[in-house]
């Protein structure tokens, strides 16, 4: 990371496509709370705009990419990573992002997703989880929580939940955190840890689908559904000092592993160009 | 000081070492061969919340705790404390020692208004020398940090408290040394050597830093500014929900509109929670504002 950190305030203006707003989220939805931590965080790490490339999926999540001033990739449902990996190790100048979403890199992106864990190649997966498939008509997702109704689910899930977090850990990743989008600033800050990570950086987003979600299961409007999102988190930083047991199912939240992997991208270009020394 | 007991009332805040003091004091009324007395509240450091002790010595003492109006001594290591406690000193014979630093508590920010004066004792040192009969108002901690080390400042409060009572200088920094990490007895001993200076410089003497005191502002003063995109507002009702002074609304068009400006303190919590980016909000400093 060469650039040098900005002090100035941050302004979101300078950051999106000023012709593409107002954007397509339904009105409540925590994606765009998640677009200004990521770009809050990209400012204050000083990177210019020329050398950031945002790649995303399908979903909600992936129209995200169209709404950012800079070079930004619309790939197809599940594969960011696998165009993400490609792009990274062709042009490790750039800071790699990658947007996507709990159906896109869980259900049908899984593969994707462990195998990009597994090589720690220097990318920021920032995983925006609403707990469904909402652009696509509110199907059940890896990450719906038990009892909830959704389109495919009249009756209620009854599927178990897939923790996101604990599967990039045993996957491998450098760097993994957790936040909720009513922590605005401790997103902000994670976000900015995670792309200053050496390495694969995976952050799960908690978002809200206020409107299609939310409404199927009562679960109110969107300063309810993420105030309550707020109070089930517990801080990891906090760890040694709330008491675990008052609340047993609480979400962990904050930088949940962080491990110094050798990162990919520089073993293989350290690899090809002991090749090519040997071609000569 | 009579033929009863010396009662002397130590108060700070938790973490500042209240106790530590005590127990300074108390080894020292025992090995002098006094009959002593402690009784303290404690506890509640880990809440920034008030921690006092009393230490009673003398021939014979009855109770452990100090009777209001009766302590010859008040050791404050806190401001507020020192006059929270100010009644329990004896108005006639005691004497004040107290260190002008302030550890604002929380709850004293509740008016948390533009130019809202925060809940704390108005009273500047020269208010509370004119009351008492005598006292120091030190800065102990600037003294301590002065020193190197800003958690020395209940020892500098010690050498001020040694200049009233009857014991030795040594006696005092024998017991010191047992009481405090054996790390830090260096910079214990000069910190009590600088308190003990400072009280025998004079009686009723006021810290010269300015106001005697640092000071508490709520909000650095700023010019807000509001500006809310109207065509990019869904009405998703966050930024009215979030708002912790509730000075936004929704019209009936379902647009945030700022109904009540006087209470915006500019925390820009609705700009950073808004999902649609409709609402800006830019605090220039009054000075700059100014220019």
């Amino acid at each position: 990371m060469t650039d040098a950190p900005k002090t100035d305030e941050f302004e979101i203006n300078d950051y999106i496509r000023l012709d593409q707003m107002p954007h397509f989220l339904c009105p409540g939805c925590g994606h765009g709370i998640a677009l200004r931590a990521l770009l809050w965080a990209i400012h204050e790490l000083g990177i210019d705009k020329d050398k950031l490339a945002v790649v995303s999926g399908i979903g909600c999540s992936g129209r995200l990419s169209a709404y950012i001033d800079a070079n930004t990739f619309h790939t197809t449902h599940g594969r960011p990573l696998a165009y993400a990996t490609g792009l990274a190790l062709a042009r490790p100048d750039l800071h790699v992002i990658v947007i996507t979403g709990d159906g896109d890199s869980l259900a049908i992106g899984g593969n994707h997703l462990i195998h990009a864990c597994r090589r720690n190649l220097n990318l920021t997966t920032m995983m925006l989880n609403n707990e469904i498939y909402g652009m696509t008509g509110g199907q059940v997702s890896p990450t719906t929580s038990a009892e909830r109704y959704t389109t495919t689910t009249p009756a209620g899930n009854t599927e178990p939940v897939f923790d996101a977090c604990a599967l990039a850990i045993a996957a491998g990743a450098g760097f993994v955190g957790r936040e909720v989008t009513m922590q605005v600033t401790g997103l902000k800050n994670l976000l900015r840890d995670a792309i200053a990570h050496d390495g694969f950086s995976f952050v799960e987003v908690l978002s809200d689908c206020t409107e299609i979600y939310g409404r199927k299961n009562d679960l109110g409007n969107s300063p309810e559904m993420i105030l309550s999102q707020k109070a089930q988190m517990r801080p990891e930083a906090y760890r040694n000092t709330v008491d675990v047991p008052f609340r047993p199912n609480a979400l962990k939240t904050g930088i949940l592993a962080r491990n110094a992997r050798p990162e990919y991208g520089s073993a293989y270009r350290a690899m090809t160009a002991g090749i090519r020394e040997k071609g000569k | 000081m009579g033929n009863g007991p010396t009662n002397v009332l130590i108060v700070g805040v938790g973490g500042q070492g209240v106790i530590m003091v005590s127990k300074v004091l108390a080894m020292l009324c025992q090995k002098h061969g006094y009959e002593v007395k402690q009784s303290e509240v404690h506890g509640m450091a880990k809440r920034g919340g008030g921690v006092f002790s009393h230490v009673r010595f003398g021939d014979k003492v009855w109770s452990p705790t100090i009777p209001e109006g009766e302590a010859d001594v008040l050791v404050a290591l806190e401001w507020a404390e020192a006059l929270r406690w100010l009644n329990y000193m004896n108005p006639k014979t005691g004497t004040f020692i107290a260190d002008t630093q302030k550890i604002v508590p929380p709850f004293a920010c509740r008016a948390r208004g533009r130019g809202e004066e925060p809940g704390y004792a108005p009273q500047t040192p020269a208010d509370i020398m004119a009351q008492v009969r005598a006292g120091y108002a030190m800065d102990a901690t600037s003294i301590a940090e002065g020193l190197g080390n800003l958690k020395a400042a209940n020892t500098v409060l010690l050498g001020a408290l040694s200049t009233t009572l009857d014991f030795s200088v040594d006696s005092w920094l024998e017991v010191i040394r047992q009481f405090v990490p054996p790390a830090s007895i260096e910079i214990n001993m000069q910190a009590f050597a600088a308190g003990r200076e400072w009280a025998q410089a004079g009686d009723k003497r006021v810290a010269d830093s300015p106001e005697g005191l640092a000071k508490v502002e709520h909000h650095a003063p700023v010019v807000t500014d509001w500006q809310i995109t109207a065509e990019w507002c869904k009405g998703c009702d966050i930024c009215v929900k979030m708002c912790p002074e509730r000075c936004l609304r929704l019209t009936d068009q379902l647009v945030a509109e700022l109904h009540k400006p006087d209470l915006c303190t500019g925390c820009r919590m609705c700009e950073w929670l808004c999902p649609d980016f409709a609402i800006k909000i830019t605090n220039t400093p009054i000075a700059e504002a100014a220019e």
